[in-house]
């Protein structure tokens, strides 16, 4: 799930980092940190983090390592759950047919994220392409899926799916 | 009880050897001897109202060829002349038309006698037709062995799992695939691999049945029907075989510490066989000839099983513990 918290620290030296290690001491993945200055409350200064972690344990461990370092948690908020997935596709495939493939899987799903790896050239004419994708509902996985096994079938193209 | 053995190839030689293994034990759980009445190969067949000694009868095969003297062309007449209440069908499988697995078992189910089946072809084009026969003549008519030979799948969801709702199967059923990728795992190609799978006898001489998923398809037909309650045939399957994996392929699943594995997939909207990313150390991920599955049902959660696909004792063991439900439904 990807989780956006506005946090209230003491502005002291060392603060801001000792709000954003907690994160990574769960096993979460910090997406983007802004640290806001102007708006100080109390002698503490704002911090509003977006991260991602995979379960609520993870999360509500989080929030209790926080109030432990007198982290002033104000809003925890944005919170929606992402589900990942890794499709390989493997054949006479390019850098611009998979970017046209994703233009239209859009379309179709809501895609949070795309990444996409190539394997380097191999003795054959076939490539690999493997996009990795999230989302926000198993729906969009669902939709996808189908997007692509169809598109795939109609060129010649093996796909494989994660499980 | 009397049994008759309809194919006497590995499986059929396989489940002779354990019948007589197994006789004093089942002698005395049942008080009664089983006697194998007779048995039939392609070509031959022998009868004995007496019964006949399983082992003699494989000692025959492997010296001659043959399980028989007597030839025939027609297998129900050969069970019409036959005095037996068990047919036990383990013939070469027709997954395009059933074959003479499938006039065997529909056969012997007219007749009223209790079937036991590895047979996956009739099973995969004809299931629902066979179990309404059965029910229809009251008859027990058991396959086990037909889905990952010696690991419990079918009776486990059907019996053990009564009283779950059986949410999705998913798993390795096909041993010859599994042995492939997991070698190119390491680094081998393809078609390196598929010659080293035949010549220890993994793959047959034509591997397509194995390597286009034509025989995962089979098994996920057989879930679907027996454990979902679908009314679906092979044609039904959405099949992927592993023929165009390629080295790259694995590598790249390798880089994100994922393998690819030949995965069937079975719901009650769901039926798939396709190559499938699986992260290491998933229960799936398992590597060399093992089948494996994985049920998942709404009290148990996540159950998995795994075992030998394949092979002469193995599938015999399948075949025997059907043999036992059965006896013990007739002793109730």
């Amino acid at each position: 799930m990807i989780v956006n918290a506005e946090l209230f620290v003491k502005d002291l030296p060392g603060q801001l980092v000792g709000s954003i290690e907690p994160i990574s001491l769960v096993d979460g993945n910090i997406m983007g940190v802004m640290h806001d200055r102007e708006r100080i409350v109390n002698h503490r200064i704002c911090v509003n983090i977006t991260f991602e972690v995979e379960e609520q344990r993870q999360l509500e461990e989080l929030m209790r390592i926080w109030k432990s370092k007198d982290i002033i948690i104000s809003k925890i908020g944005s919170v929606y759950q992402t589900y990942t997935m890794d499709y390989l596709l493997i054949g006479d495939i390019d850098a611009p047919y998979i970017e046209g493939l994703i233009n239209k899987a859009s379309s179709i799903a809501k895609l949070d994220a795309v990444d996409v790896r190539y394997s380097s050239k191999g003795k054959s004419s076939r490539r690999t392409g493997m996009i990795s994708v999230k989302t926000r509902s198993e729906e969009d996985l669902d939709r996808l899926d189908e997007f692509l096994d169809a598109e795939c079938r109609k060129s010649d193209i093996t796909y494989v799916r994660g499980v | 009880m009397r049994v008759f053995i309809c194919g006497f190839g590995t499986v059929g030689q396989g489940f002779a050897e354990v019948l007589a293994r197994r006789m004093d034990f089942l002698e005395e759980r049942y008080g009664c001897p089983i006697l194998v009445t007779g048995a039939m190969d392609s070509k031959t067949y022998v009868l004995d109202r007496n019964g006949l000694d399983p082992l003699d009868l494989v000692a025959t095969k492997q010296r001659t060829g043959r399980v028989g003297e007597d030839e025939y062309s027609d297998s129900t007449k050969v069970l019409d002349q036959a005095a037996y209440d068990i047919l036990v069908e383990v013939s070469p499988t027709d997954i395009k038309t059933g074959g003479a697995g499938l006039r065997n078992i529909t056969h012997a189910l007219e007749n009223r006698k209790d079937v036991i089946t590895v047979n996956k072809g009739p099973l995969a084009l004809k299931f629902n037709e066979l179990i309404t026969l059965a029910r229809r003549n009251k008859c027990k008519f058991r396959f086990e062995g037909s889905v990952g030979g010696a690991m419990p799948i079918i009776n486990l969801c059907r019996e053990n799992l009564r009283g779950e709702k059986i949410e999705s199967i998913r798993g390795i059923f096909n041993g010859t695939c599994n042995f492939i990728l997991s070698k190119m795992d390491k680094g081998q190609p393809f078609d390196q691999v598929l010659k080293e799978a035949q010549q220890m006898g993994y793959a047959e001489t034509d591997p397509t049945n194995d390597i286009e998923g034509y025989d995962s398809a089979c098994k996920v037909a057989i879930l679907a029907n027996s454990v979902f309650g679908r009314n679906v045939t092979f044609d039904d399957v959405k099949i992927t075989g592993i023929t165009g994996i390629t080295e790259e392929a694995i590598a790249l699943a390798a880089s994100r510490n994922m393998v690819i594995r030949l995965i069937g997939e079975v719901s009650e909207t769901k039926l798939e066989v396709g190559p499938r990313l699986v992260p290491r150390g998933h229960p799936l991920s398992i590597s060399g000839t093992l089948n494996t599955a994985q049920i998942i049902s709404d009290l148990a959660g996540p159950i998995t099983v795994s075992g030998r696909g394949a092979g002469r004792t193995e599938t015999a063991s399948a075949i025997l513990s059907d043999l036992i439900s059965i006896m013990d439904e007739r002793t109730e």
